[in-house]
């Protein structure tokens, strides 16, 4: 409301030196003699005329009809690539976007150098300008190049895919075949009758288990090992240290390779179940359901466990001391002070660690994707029983071209992480206000 | 009583340093098992004994290096090698840039950006996997190693917020004084802020080089051919039979990562935790 007020007021006093700037951008500043900027706005302007003229307003068209013309090889016929159409028509909404911002900020700093010239000063030179961004607007200069890499890596991507979900792309349906918008189809699919909605519940239950199951597992894991090597009678602490840490090191894919040799048909330990007079298991098979996900459990715990402990180390050094000695001279013995001094202190400054790891299992691809990758069931569409949605997720979308229902499933993904997210942030906020341990 | 208590605590510490030893040997056990496979005398895995190799020589190693040509383990090093060090420098650049101006400056669209990073962290990490291969196939960055590079390190400024939490425990009052005597926002952040933030500086650098070293979903998604792969999508093409090679080529990629952990742990844990108390 103030801003528009504000808007209302700059729209009142300005003279016709500014409302010029608001048709030819540029124009006001240039009156003004500011004509270095006033060119920069002017060349804005007009390259981004040029762009919607030459393709940009067909890129918009695009976007809404996804092609409308099919390839012919009989007639010789080049038809339209639907994809290409989509991402091309996310990149004209962006220049609009961007081309809005420019607009915006090219009326304020005419007005802003009306206000100087009515107020009888110099405006800015274009050079002390250029200065600036080295200095006041230190941030402009630095934010410029991440924020590009990621709007083009991340955020550009990201929204593709969330439109994707509501298009029929994937199956059958990939250039030169032409795509369609669909609306919720995609959701209807997985939730209700169809092939993918037995699967995706399976999926969806066993994804919430391992999350809970593992987080839970490492958490303690790692507190706990921080723990014992924080007590007194310790010595050597940087070299017992030393293990976990050999293990943190080690590239990821190795070790999950190296354990998938191990349990496999012909690794040491079915030889030494063989030798010893037994049949080798076949702990990753695929009748081999709990054994396989106990594995797992087992292997993320050996990956985790290291950066927990390291964090908790951390941690447990920032405490007060002074509260577990009255807590001794109270008579409370070690179990009591770790159940409710030690503990809730953890759990209270490790809120957000604990979060990032709950999300980080619910997604943790690389675990199933080595110990059992490719396999299929038969009681489910492309994955296995140890699978989670974004072990799914991959065999769907990169494997087998079933793109919008990749989407549609990463759409879930994300709501199912950032309301638990939510929900945790909300709850810790409302605890930290307590200031129990500050 | 007094001698009771003496003798609980030393089965106590007994106790632990059972415990530790358990532990850690879970954790050293499968890296001695690679290593000692790495030295095996045989490629395959069943030969071994259990656990360990029959016979013990290097040939491995050689092999590793001189028999290329099905497996061209030079090549996917040096390719691994030059992904991972041009992402370490311009991720942690950009990485150390954004937290810097998200830890010192208070500007408009501060708090949006905040959020926005915050928001596109919980999309599930490749989703956008599809749009990226469809980019880069447009760009024409198909097997091309800085293609690479580029995802690498335009992806590194979102975790931001280990370095930002760092750079808020560099008290403002030195900038102010800098700022007093006339330097301007970029010096003091070469000359002041920098310098003060050696560990976390080591903890951005070997972060940023350790995912690219290690990772292989992106390697295997946008290097087709076989003498662009990375160590990591060429170690996954082994099998059962070239079991050796493949724990040779772990060790040796392992080493340096490790080692690099190793010599710089204390800059990490400093890097890591003070960053993670503040963020």
């Amino acid at each position: 409301m103030e801003k528009w007020n504000g808007f209302c007021e700059a729209a009142k006093n300005s003279s016709w030196k500014v409302k010029l700037s608001a048709v030819v951008m540029g124009g006001g500043q240039l009156l003004y003699g500011c004509w270095q900027k006033g060119l920069v706005y002017l060349l804005v302007e007009l390259s981004v005329l040029y762009y919607f003229i030459t393709r940009g307003i067909s890129d918009l068209v695009g976007f809404f009809t996804l092609g409308t013309q099919k390839a012919d090889p009989w007639t010789g016929t080049a038809g339209d690539n639907s994809v290409v159409m989509l991402l091309m028509g996310i990149f004209a909404w962006i220049v609009i976007a961007v081309f809005l911002c420019i607009y915006v900020s090219n009326l304020k700093d005419a007005y802003a150098i009306e206000r100087r010239v009515k107020a009888g000063e110099q405006p800015i030179s274009f050079k002390a300008e250029l200065a600036q961004l080295l200095d006041r607007k230190f941030y402009i200069t630095a934010l410029a190049l991440p924020v590009l890499g990621v709007c083009v890596f991340h955020i550009l991507p990201i929204v593709f895919m969330i439109l994707i979900a509501f298009t029929n792309y994937g199956g059958s349906i990939v250039p030169p075949e032409l795509v369609d918008w669909v609306g919720f189809q995609n959701f209807a699919q997985l939730t209700t009758l169809s092939r993918f909605a037995p699967t995706f519940f399976r999926i969806l239950g066993w994804n919430v288990v391992w999350a809970v199951l593992s987080t839970g597992l490492n958490y303690f894991a790692g507190l706990g090992l921080a723990l014992l090597l924080n007590k007194d009678c310790v010595r050597g602490k940087a070299f017992w240290r030393l293990f976990p840490i050999l293990a943190y090191a080690i590239p990821g894919f190795i070790t999950l390779l190296g354990f998938k040799f191990m349990f496999s048909y012909g690794g040491p330990i079915n030889q030494i179940i063989r030798d010893l007079g037994g049949t080798a298991i076949g702990f990753l098979d695929l009748d081999a359901k709990w054994s396989a996900r106990l594995i797992g459990l087992f292997v993320n715990c050996w990956i985790s466990v290291p950066s927990i402990m390291l964090l908790a180390t951390g941690h447990l050094s920032n405490r007060d001391m002074t509260i577990y000695e009255s807590a001794r001279i109270d008579g409370a013995n070690r179990w009591h002070q770790f159940k409710s001094l030690t503990l809730p202190y953890m759990i209270f400054t490790t809120t957000p660690v604990i979060l990032s790891q709950f999300v980080g299992n619910f997604n943790n691809f690389g675990i199933f994707y080595f110990l059992r990758g490719g396999l299929y069931m038969d009681n489910y569409f492309l994955a296995s029983d140890t699978d989670l949605l974004i072990n799914w997720l991959y065999n769907l979308s990169i494997d087998n071209n079933y793109y919008s229902i990749g989407a549609a499933i990463s759409l879930v993904i994300f709501l199912i992480t950032s309301t638990i997210s939510l929900a945790v942030y909300v709850r810790s906020a409302a605890f930290r206000e307590e200031d129990t341990f500050q | 009583m007094k001698q009771n208590r003496k003798a609980g605590r030393v089965v106590d510490s007994v106790i632990t340093h059972i415990v530790l030893i358990v532990v850690c040997f879970i954790f050293f056990f499968p890296c001695l098992w690679l290593i000692l496979a790495s030295f095996s005398k045989s490629g395959s895995i069943y030969s071994f004994r259990g656990f360990f190799p029959t016979e013990f020589s290097l040939d491995t190693f050689k092999k590793l290096f001189t028999d290329t040509t099905m497996y061209n383990y030079p090549k996917w090093f040096l390719n691994t090698l030059v992904i991972a060090l041009g992402s370490c420098v311009l991720g942690s650049f950009l990485t150390v840039l954004t937290a810097y101006t998200m830890s010192r400056f208070d500007f408009k669209s501060r708090k949006t950006m905040m959020k926005t990073t915050m928001i596109l962290g919980m999309f599930p990490s490749f989703m956008g996997m599809t749009a990226v291969y469809l980019l880069m196939t447009q760009f024409g960055l198909i097997n091309r190693l800085w293609g690479l590079i580029l995802i690498y390190s335009a992806g590194a400024p979102m975790g931001y917020l280990t370095q930002k939490g760092y750079f808020d425990t560099i008290p403002k009052a030195i900038d102010e004084a800098a700022k007093v005597d006339g330097a301007t926002n970029f010096q003091i952040f070469r000359k002041i802020n920098l310098p003060l933030s050696k560990p976390m500086l080591v903890y951005t650098a070997l972060t940023s080089f350790a995912w690219p070293w290690s990772d292989f979903i992106l390697p295997k998604l946008l290097l087709k051919e076989k003498d662009l792969y990375t160590v990591a999508v060429g170690l996954m093409s082994l099998d059962e039979t070239e079991f050796a090679r493949f724990a040779a080529g772990s060790v040796f990629i392992a080493v340096p990562i490790v080692v690099l952990y190793f010599s710089l742990v204390k800059n990490m844990i400093s890097g890591m935790s003070v960053g993670a108390v503040k963020g």
